[in-house]
């Protein structure tokens, strides 16, 4: 299952969802958007909130970091 | 079942200090922390207020209190939200999504989330354009107009933050003055980008998908005014983590909880720490000050029931 993780470099709870992943060593493709136009369009065209971080799991969207729902949709 | 001497609850700097006190006392230590260590240090970018360093990153100094812990032997257990406590009776046991734990004392330092704005729309908009952390949303407002309500050290340092990325800032406060450090407000009011309102309130926000204008209400005359802004960030104070706690722990009218002199609880053996008690003054280097307090005299009285047990 594919994972993109959008994110920005201050924020924390970015970080905690990256860790989160890394320690079930989920591999994982990081979108920084404050750093690429492109990959804050490709965030705000899935979904309108602007609360990060936002987790695409093979098209499921977390918004922000929610361990229930994370570990409800990758089966942990 | 586990059951460690001290069982702390929370990963702030009075969670992580009361650890590290913990675990010098050969005491066996957990802490459970719901995210990654921290608190709300994490969201912190730069910490000028903590003496032995000029400045230093909210992630970098929870991270060496962190490491210092472990090193000690505390044992730290991330992403490790409380389900349930029972903290009354004699027997304390404290539940995690994949633990029991039975400690023979607990000091709580769950600490104090952002309060939410007190306007009709917050949940409609929470996400778009109603935000609580410069640091993890700030970036998406880049060269917009952004507001932000709050009159102590977090909204004057907030609204510097965003400056990094919003064409401009305005700071919306509902008296004439600001209660945060002297320095940083003078360097609030010298930013070009930043504009203060003094004595307007946050009525509410409006717009279509996202945020597209604030009503402010002028405190003095009554007269509003509408304010055309992409998002307003909020720090109007905070508010504790102590909804497990409220059938168990005594707590003030605001969920604070009560504590002595020596950080005990109305309940033996539970100490508070950190944000989460009631108190005068919240910073890091209180929180640092009521880990230590609390972790040793969770060690007073850990040793006072063994003695009273060989007795």
């Amino acid at each position: 299952m594919e994972i993109n993780i959008y994110t920005t470099p201050d924020c924390s709870m970015c970080k905690a969802a990256k860790a989160f992943l890394a320690a079930h060593n989920l591999p994982f493709t990081e979108h920084d958007v404050s750093a690429s136009r492109q990959a804050a369009a490709e965030m705000l065209a899935k979904t309108r909130e602007r609360k990060l971080p936002v987790i695409d799991i093979g098209g499921e969207l977390v918004i922000g970091f929610d361990q229930d729902r994370l570990e409800e949709l990758l089966g942990l | 079942m586990r059951e460690p001497d001290v069982l702390i609850l929370g990963g702030g700097p009075a969670g992580l200090t009361a650890a590290i006190y913990a675990a010098r006392a050969k005491l066996a230590v957990t802490l459970l922390e719901t995210v990654t260590a921290g608190g709300q240090l994490r969201d912190t970018v730069a910490i000028e207020n903590y003496p032995g360093f000029q400045s230093v990153t909210g992630e970098e100094l929870a991270g060496r209190m962190a490491e210092q812990a472990k090193r000690l032997g505390a044992e730290i257990i991330g992403f490790s939200p409380v389900l349930s406590v029972s903290l009354a009776a004699g027997v304390k046991t404290v539940q995690t999504k994949k633990a029991s734990y039975r400690p023979k004392a607990v000091i709580i330092a769950t600490g104090a989330v952002p309060k939410k704005l007190p306007i009709p729309n917050e949940a409609k908009f929470a996400g778009r354009g109603i935000h609580y952390c410069a640091t993890c949303d700030g970036a998406l407002y880049e060269n917009s107009v952004v507001g932000v309500v709050g009159g102590g050290n977090s909204a004057l340092e907030e609204a510097l933050f965003l400056t990094n990325f919003a064409s401009k800032v305005i700071m919306i406060r509902r008296r004439g003055y600001f209660n945060g450090a002297a320095s940083t407000f003078e360097a609030v009011m010298n930013h070009p980008k930043i504009e203060v309102l003094f004595h307007r309130d946050l009525l509410d926000v409006s717009g279509g998908d996202s945020v597209e204008s604030a009503l402010v209400v002028d405190t003095r005359t009554g007269e509003k005014t509408g304010i055309a802004l992409s998002a307003v960030f909020g720090y109007i104070g905070t508010e504790p983590k102590t909804a497990l706690f409220r059938r168990d722990i005594a707590l003030d009218e605001q969920g604070y909880i009560l504590t002595d002199e020596t950080l005990r609880t109305n309940v033996p053996g539970v100490f508070a720490a950190g944000d989460v008690r009631v108190k005068a003054v919240r910073q890091i280097t209180t929180a640092v000050a009521d880990g230590t307090v609390a972790a040793l005299n969770a060690e007073k009285y850990i040793k006072q029931g063994q003695n009273m047990a060989g007795a």
